[in-house]
């Protein structure tokens, strides 16, 4: 089968690793063309891969991996590559094992809600394959007209929609999994839930492609809310949009979603594809929907709208029609993007605080902004107290990445600081890997790598994610202290 | 083995430290007792006391409220039985955020009573809330019938302080409901069996207590399994969002409601319209030759008062062998493994108590009679479901009768991987020795 494939390369393992994939269609190793594969939707690292490989099956992947694993080869898989932080990008010149054409629908079973998929399978496709019968799947991350399941696992993405239904991991039944040595494992075969033994399904989800790389996929699927609403609220005060939120989470009910964006982002998104007319001067709008059965929305939605009249709302109305709130979720949904109306670069961060603590670390967020000079814009999950600052910068100003930088990692510290978290959907990847400290101990740190030692002994796959450099903790601690 | 000299040696750090020395001849019917008893109050103790233990290697049984001392282990005595029976209490509760941080030995009741003057509540629904200790719900990842609508401790456990076996204290997750920093550890001792370390504190995130909720009973007069099946799908593909949606076979519902008969159990937690208004769904689809009978909120909530308590465990005591299974199989199928575990019973002249969740495939089947007959029973029932892609989990059995079954089934094919992550924690294998899964 080799003495077939013609490849102009002096690199023996290229002829090896194409001929397990059957040729030169399924690989690249060029590198005018591996220059699209040098980053992923974190764009400010670069680095190029050895290869990029397109396996068309599990025994291909198996393949590929041990040859890898054997001859001491660093590898990692990419979905669409649109991670914001940095989990695809070869930063040790990887062999990138690309699953996007591992992208078949496998099997739909209703009746037991749940799905089979490859890992290329792009997630809106799912829900597009199944909404006719009135089913769905619930994460919903804003990139999920092209981002793939198995990405999602990898990240355990997040999306507006998980404060009620939760995360990836929460939908996530089964998996095959290549381990680093490339062997093949399954966990939870046919989607049954807690079988015995350690939850290997929770801890390879959100793992960041560090512990092995999953072949198939069983998703729970969910059926339609029987009916669904959403509420644009406008505040003058951040605070009073904030006490609103509260209020609405204390008054018992569960939102499907509840989400914020603040002056500088709406001014984005009024600027951007989507313009749904948000006043210009207001501080900030809220974005609330219901969902379930008819019969209890209405009782929700009129306590959502005198919960936001007791907080000095400017303005409040429910969506008139679907038309309406299909346009208020776009104008919401393209947020990121819209930076780009305003600001020639932007960085995004995704921290996560307790929700009471919303106006404090807002102004703390401003402070810093002040302080940077770099304009921060605030969209966020705020149910869940998901942040997601966007700190705009100009790539070509000398020095204005590096401050960027620096704007959002104090934004993480102050997060962290409030007693939140680094990252509540976008992973560490290599962004985040020194703000790890800010909320894990040295210790912590090494009973996570310990887990990785046991899947991934050789750290041969996806190596210099996820974990900080040891020995760097006294440092930040220090410097945290200031 | 444990001596009175180095037993001194621990109560010179730690003196106030209360220990209770066990007669050797002592046995309880289902194991897992210590030769000494030890009550730490404080984290610091529990973790000086397995510092202490690990350094000896003195092997680790842990304890919370008793209910599971029949779920898995093959040893009589260990060393040293951690109690967590006097490390409760509340750590910090933040309503507006709606999480709760408290100390494993709690109760779960006492923290629902803690949480109901704020309308909040913990969404978890595991049997014998009264007794079983948040602690305890985690590590054996117990849930009910409510499971479909709740989740499980997977879904509503947000951070975890865990002691390791060295003494060491690591706090997995956070305080915030999404968090995706670094591993998903909460989820590895989730479910661990106490195999990994000690769970010592508890996040969880609060539900809102709903503001109605009732139960529905249809009852089925002729026992047509694909007719229950059938229904059950038509309802799961209704709008209607029931909490659960649970089969009882007819000597359970028979215990239950006074009914002996197949009957499916609905429930709902809305508000008052939206319940009655699902309610109203099913009376509109409901087959023939069945009988409906609601509940209203009081009612349901003595209902399952008896339900969460019917099953035997670790603290009842009675004079026949009594077990318990928890079955996993494809969401439908748990119809007819209540029909397989009946014609079981019939032949291994047990009496068979079971339910099944049609939205989770999840099964609890109850199992009395004589020794070899429930042994029999266990391994036939067990038989069935693995021929469904099942497994089947023996939660309660006296220790002798664990040792003929085997507790959790055949070893899965990533089985290295549970041994690797047991060996990289726990090293001298000093906690819940031979609890888990092949033997872990």
């Amino acid at each position: 089968m080799m003495s077939v494939i013609r490849i102009n390369t002096t690199d023996k393992h290229i002829i090896h690793l194409a001929a397990i994939v059957g040729g030169t269609k399924s690989i690249l190793y060029k590198k005018a063309d591996l220059l699209a594969y040098d980053c992923d939707g974190f764009t400010i690292h670069k680095h190029l891969p050895r290869a990029v490989v397109f396996p068309k099956n599990t025994e291909e992947v198996s393949k590929l991996v041990k040859y890898c694993s054997e001859h001491g080869l660093p590898f990692l898989a990419r979905g669409a590559g649109t991670g914001l932080s940095g989990g695809a990008i070869p930063v040790n010149g990887e062999v990138i094992i690309s699953m996007v054409r591992m992208k078949k629908l496998i099997s739909v079973d209703l009746e037991n809600r749940r799905a089979v998929v490859e890992p290329g399978f792009v997630n809106l496709k799912l829900t597009n394959s199944i909404s006719d019968r009135g089913y769905y799947y619930a994460p919903d991350p804003s990139s999920q007209y092209c981002c793939t399941i198995g990405g999602n696992v990898a990240e355990n993405a997040g999306g507006a929609h998980c404060l009620k239904y939760g995360v990836t991991t929460n939908h996530i039944l089964g998996l095959e999994v290549v381990l680093p040595n490339g062997d093949i494992i399954e966990i939870g075969r046919y989607g049954v839930l807690d079988e015995p033994g350690y939850d290997l399904l929770g801890v390879l989800t959100g793992s960041e492609g560090t512990l092995g790389i999953v072949t198939k996929i069983t998703v729970r699927i969910l059926k339609n809310p029987e009916g669904k609403q959403t509420v644009l609220a406008y505040f003058d005060k951040v605070e009073d949009g904030s006490q609103a939120v509260s209020d609405i989470i204390s008054a018992g009910i569960v939102p499907a979603a509840l989400e914020m964006m603040d002056k500088t982002a709406i001014e984005a998104v009024e600027a951007a594809a989507f313009p749904v007319g948000h006043p210009k001067d207001i501080e900030a709008v809220l974005l609330i929907e219901v969902d379930g059965i008819t019969a209890g929305i209405e009782e929700q939605i009129n306590q959502i709208l005198e919960v936001c009249k007791k907080s000095n709302v400017r303005e409040v109305r429910a969506a008139k029609d679907e038309e309406e709130r299909g346009r208020w979720w776009a104008n919401r949904k393209t947020g990121f993007g819209a930076m780009g109306a305003i600001s020639p670069d932007y960085l995004v961060q995704d921290g996560v605080i307790p929700r009471s603590k919303l106006p404090e670390i807002l102004r703390k967020i401003a402070q810093i902004s002040e302080e940077s000079g770099l304009r921060i814009a605030n969209i966020f999950h705020a149910g869940d107290g998901n942040l997601h600052p966007l700190v705009l910068f100009d790539a070509r100003k000398p020095g204005e990445i590096e401050r960027a930088l620096e704007a959002g990692s104090a934004c993480l510290k102050a997060c962290a600081e409030v007693g939140g978290t680094i990252t509540g959907e976008h992973g560490v990847g290599i962004e985040k890997r020194e703000e790890m400290w800010f909320v894990f101990k040295e210790e912590e740190i090494l009973a996570q790598t310990n887990i990785r030692e046991v899947f991934n002994p050789d750290n041969l796959l996806n190596a210099g994610k996820l974990f900080p450099t040891p020995g760097r903790c006294v440092e930040i601690k220090k410097e945290m202290k200031v | 083995m444990i001596t009175d000299e180095s037993l001194s040696e621990l109560k010179v750090f730690l003196k106030e430290l209360e220990i209770n020395k066990e007669d050797d001849y002592e046995q309880h019917p289902l194991g897992n007792s210590g030769r000494v008893t030890i009550f730490p109050k404080t984290e610091q103790e529990i973790s000086a006391v397995l510092e202490y233990a690990n350094t000896n290697k003195h092997s680790v049984f842990i304890m919370g409220g008793g209910t599971k001392r029949g779920y898995g282990g093959l040893l009589e005595k260990a060393d040293i039985l951690l109690s967590l029976a006097q490390y409760t209490g509340i750590v910090e509760h933040n309503p507006g955020d709606m999480t709760l941080t408290v100390k494993s030995g709690t109760p779960l009741q006492e923290i629902q009573n803690y949480l109901a003057p704020y309308n909040q509540k913990v969404s978890l629904d595991p049997f014998f809330p009264n007794h079983a200790t948040i602690g305890g719900i985690i590590s054996a990842n117990d849930s009910g019938p409510k499971r479909l609508g709740y989740g499980s401790a997977r879904d509503n456990v947000i951070g975890l302080t865990m002691v390791y076996p060295d003494g060491t204290l690591i706090r997995s997750g956070g305080k915030v409901v999404k968090n995706v920093a670094g591993y998903d550890m909460n989820k590895l001792f989730i479910g661990a069996m106490g195999t990994l370390g000690v769970v010592s504190q508890v996040t969880v995130k609060l539900r809102p207590i709903p503001k109605y909720e009732s139960i529905l009973f249809v009852s089925f007069s002729e026992c047509n399994v694909d007719e229950i099946r059938a229904f059950a799908v038509k309802v799961l593909d209704s709008m209607i969002e029931p909490i659960s949606l649970e089969i009882l076979n007819p000597s359970l519902a028979g215990k239950l409601t006074n009914t002996n008969q197949y009957t499916l159990l609905f429930s709902f937690e809305d508000v008052k319209s939206s319940v009655h208004y699902q309610e109203n769904v099913i009376r509109s689809i409901v087959p023939d030759k069945t009988t409906l009978r609601p509940l209203s909120q009081n009612e349901a909530n003595s209902f399952w008062d008896k339900f969460y308590h019917q099953q035997p465990n670790g603290l009842t005591n009675v004079a026949t062998t009594e077990a318990v299974l928890k079955i996993g199989v494809i969401n439908l199928d748990v119809i007819k493994i209540l029909q397989e575990a009946e014609l079981i019973g019939d032949t291994c002249h047990v009496s068979i108590e079971a339910h099944g969740g049609f939205g989770t495939g999840l099964c609890h089947i109850s199992i009395r009679g004589a020794n070899d007959d429930v042994v029999s029973a266990i391994k036939h029932i067990r038989k069935s479901v693995i021929q469904l892609g099942g497994y089947a989990v023996v939660k309660h059995l006296p220790i002798s009768l664990r040792k003929e079954v085997n507790v959790w089934g055949e070893k899965a094919s990533s089985h290295f991987l549970f041994e690797g992550i047991k060996q990289k924690i726990d090293h001298n294998r000093i906690l819940n020795k031979n609890r888990f899964v092949g033997g872990i």
